[in-house]
């Protein structure tokens, strides 16, 4: 096991190599500048161009991100907190912290509730609340995020006044509630219908069915045997959901004004603060790639008999 | 046993009152405003949008300011105009010829960590403004005025030979290249704010809260980024006594929805920038008001694209501008009827917009030319469009299968401004049009390639002169997108621009936005002036400038 997870790192850090170096190329083939503006002429341009080293041959200024990488340093912003370093920006003004809570909360939500929907909807399969759960889930899915949040807001915050408008940096509880609620129903739906599905499949395997008829009560057989293997398909789904809720928060932060990575991960790219989308996109890609790495080892710990090296089998 | 009863209870009464009372006296009075998402910076020789100076405005004064005068903006009995007055200047003298402009700063006047302010600040940041180190936006800001600024700019001269020097701490001498009939104004604009040299530089992180150093009326106490910046009263300025708010709270939100839910709950007592869709039932429920504001919204007519002027006038005239501002921005926006936007003075105080005729420039030279037209209704502009239009096609200058490119930037409103544009050049002209949609950053970078037919942009003014408006259009300028080319109107302005405030200089002016939209012209059609809409709840003794800063200190409890 350990072997395999030194493994993994060094393939992890070969790939956000590539990741960089894609990105790197990427908004470097996309036009426009960061220092682009209604008022800015070409003069002006070609200066702060010079001033921050994006003049330089494109090999040039990616060997330099990967130098300053190695040591730590992800540069500084060069429009949106102009001169603040980006590591700043992203760790110490509380931004990553921020999002990985909110989406920590989320996905908490979407697990908590959405498996032990799913395996309802499926012990109840054919009943009323199968149908119920099904219209509920199917909904959840189809709405977007915009559409909850903006309803939740005008209901709770506005009409009843009950919640802020203004979650801000997530200090009280009830800055939680529509946030939390708005960015995990989405995924709380779609884990229910997730859940839901293997356990149909699970349920009629022949294990089951050999569980039963050896009189294990349907409360054992669902808990112990079918949900087990039923687990894996969602532990599939939420490593990169993870990594997903936290970009993906984008529309929340920005209606509950929530000052967090995700609205700060669109929004570089739309100012082309280029050392802001590399460092932005390479840590969560690391978080994709950690998240990743803890689901294999998750499904070694749901599934024994699954296999993480080829020494192993 | 009754009456004593009734005694207890009165007393209560009167206690809990007295409590209530002096509890509310001593709640400190915080303005929640929402103009803005978060600034890219509040460094004021960086700055280039409008809530950044509106920010700086509140830190920092400059040698003249905005003062609130008894001048309603609107029809809002809580918002006033405001005039430019001397500011962190006591007084000032002229030179004979207008070049040479002495100002003497005031004796109370400090930074906020208790020094003095001294001219030497201003001359630091003048020259750091123009220095091409600096790389500011505004950095061509003092280009032609300023003695040096253009050639310092350039690279060619040294900022130290910048027009400004400080003759003793209390004496600030400035020389202009030739008389500028708006330089005071300039004095009190946002990115020429005095900056300490000690402060600012080598010192990237001096805008922080636990770093700023100002000598205006609030400075930032806390700011926690994207989500809110909190100013308090700088106790070392020489009128804090007289100051409204305890705190100014400037929440930074990007989205429409939050910034109105967060007034419609009470959160926020004054907020720019919502759903234009809200506008109407705003404006009725008496929330919300309409500031007429320094800018106009215009497209660019790509003279390489569309060659000939009679198609371009064909196509200004066939805009329904009404159509326009009533169903499609609904925000209360004046169609436009030239290119220097409305609120723009001439040198006699009259609106530039509507100085020289009813009609406006942008059809005055027009009506001279085809004296029948109607040119009063729309449907007398969209005749004589069709006829300029069949006239540049029957003559060959123009391929009526040719579909032109619309560029806009990515915007509801912009999209439906170009739908509106697209169908009224298609019923009047029988002309197509492809809409192309692209994010900002994108779309700057395509007008410099003037790759496009079509392309929108609005301008805000700078100051107020039709300058800021007319020299965008000379012969290889920076902003003239759309590669207009006139010699004589490079020379009014030229012209213009050395020749001081008077009849000749208005005279000048008006024949040069005249000369834009008459032969061989058609660069730009504006479709509207700008307004400023804005909801306030609960405050009063607040100021605004056209330019689109407003101003809180001295506001008031309503």
């Amino acid at each position: 096991m350990t072997g395999y997870i030194i493994k993994r790192i060094i393939v992890a850090i070969l790939t956000l190599l590539v990741i960089m170096t894609v990105t790197f190329l990427l908004m470097n083939a996309i036009p426009g500048s960061p220092f682009l503006t209604e008022k800015s002429t070409p003069e002006m341009i070609a200066r702060a161009n010079a001033k921050y080293g994006l003049d330089k041959p494109l090999y040039v200024q990616l060997w330099n991100y990967i130098k300053s990488y190695l040591k730590g340093d992800l540069g500084t912003s060069l429009k949106m907190q102009e001169g603040t370093p980006v590591s700043t920006i992203i760790f110490h003004q509380g931004k990553f912290e921020l999002s990985l809570k909110l989406g920590l909360y989320a996905l908490l939500l979407a697990v908590v509730l959405g498996i032990p929907l799913g395996c309802i909807a499926a012990y109840n399969r054919g009943t009323w609340i199968d149908g119920f759960l099904r219209v509920v889930t199917t909904v959840g899915v189809a709405i977007p995020t915009f559409v909850l949040a903006t309803l939740l807001l005008v209901t709770f915050a506005v009409k009843l006044q009950w919640l802020p408008t203004v979650s801000g940096s997530l200090t009280t509880w009830k800055a939680y509630v529509m946030p939390v609620i708005s960015l995990s129903f989405y995924y709380l739906c779609y884990v229910a219908k997730l859940t839901r599905t293997s356990m149909l499949d699970a349920i009629n395997q022949d294990y089951i069915r050999t569980a039963r008829a050896k009189g294990v009560k349907t409360r054992s057989v669902i808990l112990k045997h079918a949900l087990r293997n039923s687990l894996i398909p969602v532990i599939t789904y939420l490593g990169p959901v993870m990594a997903g809720i936290i970009t993906g928060s984008f529309v929340v932060e920005s209606t509950f004004s929530i000052p967090g990575l995700g609205k700060y991960f669109v929004q570089s790219v739309l100012n082309r603060d280029y050392p802001v989308i590399m460092a932005t996109t390479v840590v969560l890609s690391a978080l994709v790639i950690i998240m990743n790495l803890v689901v294999d080892i998750a499904y070694k710990i749901v599934d024994p008999r699954i296999t993480l090296t080829s020494k192993e089998a | 046993m009754k009456k004593t009863l009734a005694m207890l209870i009165a007393l209560c009464m009167v206690f809990s009152m007295v409590f209530t009372a002096s509890a509310f006296a001593d709640e400190p009075f915080v303005v929640n405003a929402c103009i803005a998402s978060e600034p890219e910076t509040i460094d004021p020789g960086l700055i280039s949008s409008v809530d950044g100076s509106t920010y700086t405005q509140h830190q920092f004064e400059n040698l003249m300011k905005y003062q609130m005068v008894d001048d309603l903006a609107a029809d809002d009995p809580n918002m006033h105009n405001t005039e430019v007055v001397l500011g962190q200047a006591a007084s000032y003298e002229v030179s004979d010829d207008m070049c040479v402009y002495t100002f003497t700063l005031r004796d109370d006047i400090f930074w906020s960590d208790g020094e003095p302010v001294k001219a030497q600040d201003f001359v630091y940041s003048w020259q750091r403004l123009v220095d091409p180190e600096t790389a500011s936006d505004y950095g061509y800001f003092l280009d032609n005025i300023v003695l040096n600024a253009a050639a310092i700019q350039a690279g060619e001269k040294d900022k130290s030979e910048l027009g400004i020097e400080a003759v003793d701490d209390k004496t600030l001498v400035i020389t202009l290249e030739a008389p500028c009939a708006y330089f005071l104004e300039i004095c009190a604009f946002a990115s020429l704010m005095p900056l300490r040299e000690d402060v600012v530089e080598g010192n990237d992180d001096w805008t922080d809260p636990e770093n700023i150093v100002v000598n205006g009326p609030y400075k930032v106490v806390e700011w926690v980024h994207d989500s809110y910046i909190r100013m308090e009263p700088n106790k070392y300025y020489y009128d804090v006594d007289n100051l409204g708010p305890d705190a100014i709270v400037w929440w930074l939100s990007d989205s429409q929805t939050a910034i109105i839910s967060g007034y419609q709950s009470g959160e926020y007592s004054f907020v720019e920038d919502f759903p234009t869709d809200l506008i109407e039932s705003l404006v009725e429920s008496g929330d919300c008001f309409v500031n007429p504001y320094v800018g106009t919204y215009y497209l660019y007519l790509n003279c390489d694209k569309i060659p000939d002027w009679r198609v371009r006038a064909a196509m200004t005239l066939a805009v329904d501008r009404e159509n326009i501002v009533e169903n499609v921005t609904q925000g209360g926006q004046v169609p436009a009827t030239g290119f220097v936007a409305s609120g723009i003075l001439d040198s006699e105080g009259n609106d530039f917009a509507s100085g020289v005729s009813d009609l406006g420039a942008l059809y005055n030279t027009l009506q001279e030319m085809y004296p029948d037209a109607d040119l009063e209704t729309y449907s007398g502009k969209c005749e004589l469009a069709q006829e300029l239009y069949a006239e540049a096609v029957e003559e060959g200058a123009w391929d009526p299968s040719t579909t032109v490119v619309y560029n806009f930037n990515t915007s509801d409103t912009h999209k439906a401004i170009a739908e509106a544009c697209g169908a009224d050049w298609k019923s009047v002209l029988d002309m197509d049009i492809t809409l192309e949609n692209q994010e900002w950053a994108t779309y700057t970078n395509g007008l410099g390639e003037h790759k496009f037919g079509v392309a929108r942009l609005g301008w805000i003014a700078d100051y107020n002169d039709p300058v800021t408006y007319l020299e965008l259009m000379v012969t290889d300028g920076s902003y003239n997108y759309g590669l207009y080319s006139n010699e004589s109107f490079d020379e009014a302005i030229a012209e213009a621009k050395a020749t001081l405030a008077g009849p000749d200089r208005d005279e000048l002016l008006y024949s040069a936005e005249e000369t834009l939209f008459g032969e061989g012209g058609f660069p730009v059609c504006p479709i509207y002036y700008y307004t400023s809409i804005y909801c306030m709840n609960g405050l009063t003794n607040v100021a605004f400038t056209g330019m689109g800063y407003y101003f809180f200190w001295y506001a008031q409890q309503v």
